[in-house]
């Protein structure tokens, strides 16, 4: 069918139906298009992307698993190119990359068109869980593409956690994590994802979400691994009385360069978004953080907070902090703020005369500059998962 | 165009002016568009040196070869070969009082405006009663040591010192509009205060009137020796009338070692032109340069005064406003650059929208490596008056240096329901408590500009706020 294909592309698309195998195939011929992003678009200004060459990374594999307690009627929970493409289509294609478009760019191209499979979730309405749902996404070589898709009915209910996890080391790697968030009307979906891929890893992931009439998303976005990780982090609100929470935490230490552009965008009125990104940086590492409040002109009675707050450990680590809006429409409140700085030498300065030494100090202050951001986590089992992980890396 | 030079009229002033005589019988006709030969005449009938003329040409060249920012407000329609680039001032005066729009006459009559000031700004007349103060002002200021001239006479009176500090702070491959800006300039303000000298009075273009000193493509310099003081104001409340679409003015500024220098500029053009101007200081040990920047006309304004803060202790400060009603544009903002440790920097940024009209800031923080221990906070405010308006804040917070503490916090609102309901409870009109909430706004600006500007500043903002206007 495919007179582009290499035998390794063939090799990941065995087993899956043709709409799918066609979808890879244009999102493919998009990749080929486009150019590499550069330094000249806004987006990738601040993005150093010079020593990758996804085309270097040519074993394409996932290992993952997704479980939940206990059966719930209608609730499907299979794996996304496997089985859900062949069993589910109806509900699967329309949606699929519909959020998390190919053509935004070469790099969302690549991962449409080689995605290496993940999870499929659909809650019908009315239908409520109690234990998270988690998605387990596991790498043991050098490219990895997970994407997860959730769709949630009217009135349903449930938390869902997504955690990367690296078998692989610390070589150099290509690994994706993107997902695509259907919340439907009333509906309360909490979504957490953890990034702990290798210090190795190029990562890039899409997390992009559509909320209905009076429906709520608390997505947060926990990035820890990778030496190199982009993220963007959306949600279009697009019913009244739909409210998004977008939170995340990020620790940058060594050489590492993190990366975040969100979106918070208000297409209809009566809409709430709050969004919150707190970063600690020490050793040479930098962060960029551009993110955009966007009021459409009908939006009334919309409110929309933005926040980013980077704690700069270090001499040598660097932070880019660019909070932007966009209002078109008067009948709103927006704030939004930005802060770039040291440890308050005041906090420094009472620990340490309660006799604290001063490595103490400093992490009980990181701590606690977490601390208030780490109790929004929807669910109790993502928030021990982070608060181990980051306690692990606080060392 | 051809390649020959063309002939030139020069005018029957030429000889005085000038100094040599050319014969009559070339015509000059001033000519649309940009080219060499089109640079070459410009610089030949201001009987420029010869390194000028170069820096002219070669700032053209730039200037082809930069694209066009395709960042902020739409520029497309800016045709560079439909421009008058260099008009004398007999050109300029063509225009009778009877031809200007009926809108701008009224607002000169709401403001009341004096009728010699009036028919300057509408460019009727060249010529303002002011002159006379400016002759007893420059008395003093010669006496002290400064120089306060037209950019032009600048270059021939103080060659030397010119240039010494001309395309400094602003070289022309900077950016597109600053190329041209260096290759077509004319008209503008010069200063220099020497060491330890503080000018009590503000210095304002408006004493200078005959010169070109509100051209198209002005250029300013000004220099604030050490411990030196001085505060320059640009512009006036009052709509200046001009049917040249494009305007486009570089601004350096050097303030060394303890100086304090303050600008204050308030626009007001006619909306029907494009205001794209490049403003920067270079802030030395322990100097303050504060820009004081309000923006009410035109069709479209792109500006960011910057500051370079160069040296320890360097301070930096913008306090801007605008404005915008219909078809109006306004993206302005503030530049910080920290180079050296221990600098401060504020931008406090005012924005109003109304009918249509939106307001950008648009804003750079850098800390470049070195400048540990620095300090950078920026407050945007934003008030939207309608539902058609839109506002836009776009921060750009690059920290690269050590230790150094960096805040952005900005709000958009409407006219808060609470403080309407308050003043209206006390029996004011709607219309009139609107007025007295957003001249409340922009308060912390008006209180900043003298006097005169202050009042004519409200009463400008409660014309717009009518409806009468624009």
């Amino acid at each position: 069918m495919v007179s582009t294909q290499t035998p390794l592309e063939a090799a990941i698309f065995q087993g899956e139906p043709d709409w799918l195998r066609e979808k890879r195939q244009r999102a493919f011929e998009m990749y080929t298009r486009l150019p590499m992003p550069s330094r000249t678009d806004e987006e990738w200004r601040r993005t150093d992307i010079a020593g990758l060459d996804p085309s270097a990374f040519l074993q394409f594999e996932t290992y993952g698993d997704s479980d939940m307690g206990g059966g719930h009627d209608g609730v499907i929970l299979e794996a996304l190119t496997t089985e859900a493409a062949t069993n589910h289509r109806d509900l699967l294609e329309p949606r699929l990359f519909s959020l998390a478009r190919p053509e935004r760019d070469r790099i969302a191209a690549l991962h449409s068109a080689l995605f290496t499979g993940g999870s499929f979730l659909y809650v019908p309405d009315g239908v409520v869980i109690d234990e998270p749902i988690i998605g387990r996404h596991r790498s043991r070589d050098r490219a990895s593409l997970p994407h997860t898709v959730i769709v949630a009915g009217r009135g349903s209910k449930f938390n869902y956690l997504d955690e990367y996890i690296d078998e692989a080391g610390a070589e150099e790697s290509y690994r994706t994590g993107s997902a695509e968030i259907f919340v439907g009307e009333g509906a309360e979906v909490g979504y957490v994802s953890v990034q702990k891929w290798g210090r190795g890893a190029w990562h890039f992931g899409d997390q992009r979400a559509r909320v209905e009439k009076d429906g709520t998303l608390k997505l947060f976005n926990v990035t820890l691994g990778g030496r190199f990780s982009k993220n963007r982090v959306e949600a279009s609100l697009v019913g009244p009385g739909a409210t998004a929470e977008l939170k995340a935490i990020y620790f940058a230490s060594g050489e590492q360069f993190f990366d975040f552009h969100t979106l918070q965008d208000h297409q209809v009125g009566n809409t709430t978004s709050d969004l919150l990104f707190k970063g600690a940086l020490q050793d040479t590492a930098r962060t960029v953080y551009a993110g955009l409040i966007k009021i459409e002109k009908h939006a009334a009675r919309s409110d929309a907070y933005q926040a980013n707050r980077n704690l700069v450990l270090s001499d040598k680590a660097k932070a880019t902090s660019i909070p932007m809006l966009e209002i078109d429409n008067n009948d709103v409140r927006c704030t939004h703020g930005a802060t770039v700085g040291p440890v308050d030498p005041n906090h420094m300065f009472y620990l340490r005369s309660r006799g604290i030494p001063e490595s103490t100090a400093k992490r009980m202050l990181i701590q606690g500059f977490f601390g208030q951001v780490l109790d929004r986590i929807p669910f109790e089992e993502a928030r021990t998962l982070v608060e181990t992980e980051l306690e692990a890396r606080l060392g | 165009m051809a390649t020959a030079p063309k002939p030139i009229d020069v005018g029957s002033d030429y000889k005085e002016k000038y100094g040599f005589f050319v014969p009559e019988d070339y015509v000059f006709k001033a000519k649309r568009g940009l080219n060499p030969e089109i640079v070459k005449e410009i610089s030949f009938m201001k009987g420029e040196p010869e390194w000028m003329t170069k820096f002219r040409l070669k700032s053209l060249e730039i200037f082809r070869k930069k694209p066009m920012p395709t960042w902020g407000a739409d520029l497309s329609v800016i045709d560079f070969e439909n421009i008058f680039y260099y008009l004398r001032a007999s050109e300029k005066q063509s225009k009778t009082w009877e031809e200007l729009p009926a809108d701008i006459k009224k607002t000169y009559d709401r403001l009341g405006v004096p009728e010699a000031e009036r028919k300057f700004l509408a460019g009727v007349s060249a010529q303002y009663e002011s002159e006379v103060v400016y002759h007893s002002l420059q008395k003093e200021l010669t006496a002290k040591g400064v120089i306060f001239l037209d950019t032009d006479s600048a270059l021939r009176e103080h060659p030397d010192l010119f240039r010494e500090y001309f395309g400094t702070v602003i070289p022309p491959a900077d950016n597109k509009f600053s190329a041209l800006n260096s290759a077509v300039w004319s008209g503008g303000s010069f200063i220099y205060v020497p060491k330890g000298v503080r000018v009590d009075v503000p210095l304002q273009a408006y004493f200078r009137i005959n010169a070109e000193n509100m051209g198209q493509f002005e250029r300013t310099l000004i220099i604030c020796d050490e411990g030196s003081f001085v505060h320059y104001i640009e512009g006036c409340t009052a709509p200046i009338y001009t049917s040249d679409s494009l305007h486009s003015a570089v601004v350096e500024i050097i303030v060394k070692k303890d100086a304090r220098c303050r600008y204050t500029t308030i626009q007001n053009w006619s909306t029907n032109v494009f205001n794209l101007v490049t403003k920067r200081a270079m802030a030395y040990q322990d100097a303050t340069m504060e820009w004081v920047d309000g923006n009410l006309g035109s069709q479209i304004t792109m500006k960011y005064p910057s500051v370079y803060l160069m040296e320890p202790g360097a301070k930096g400060d913008v306090l801007s406003i605008a404005f915008a009603g219909k078809g109006q544009h306004q993206d302005a903002g503030g530049k910080m650059i920290h180079v050296a440790p221990n600098t401060t920097s504020t931008i406090t940024s005012k924005s109003i929208s109304k009918a249509g009209g939106r307001t950008s800031y648009r804003g750079h923080i850098k800390m470049y490596p070195g400048a540990n221990n620095s300090k950078s906070f920026v407050k945007c405010d934003a008030l939207l008056l309608d539902d058609e308006s839109r506002s836009d804040t776009y921060p750009y917070n690059d920290v690269d240096a050590e230790n150094v503490t960096l805040g952005h916090e900005a709000t958009v609102s409407k006219v808060s329901d609470e403080q309407l309901f308050y003043l209206m409870s006390r029996g004011i009109p709607r219309a009139e408590a609107e007025t007295m909430i957003v001249n409340g706004f922009i308060e912390p600006f008006t209180k900043e500009l003298p006097l005169e500007y202050a009042v004519e500043l409200n009463r400008l903002i409660q014309l717009e706020m009518e409806g009468s206007v624009g």
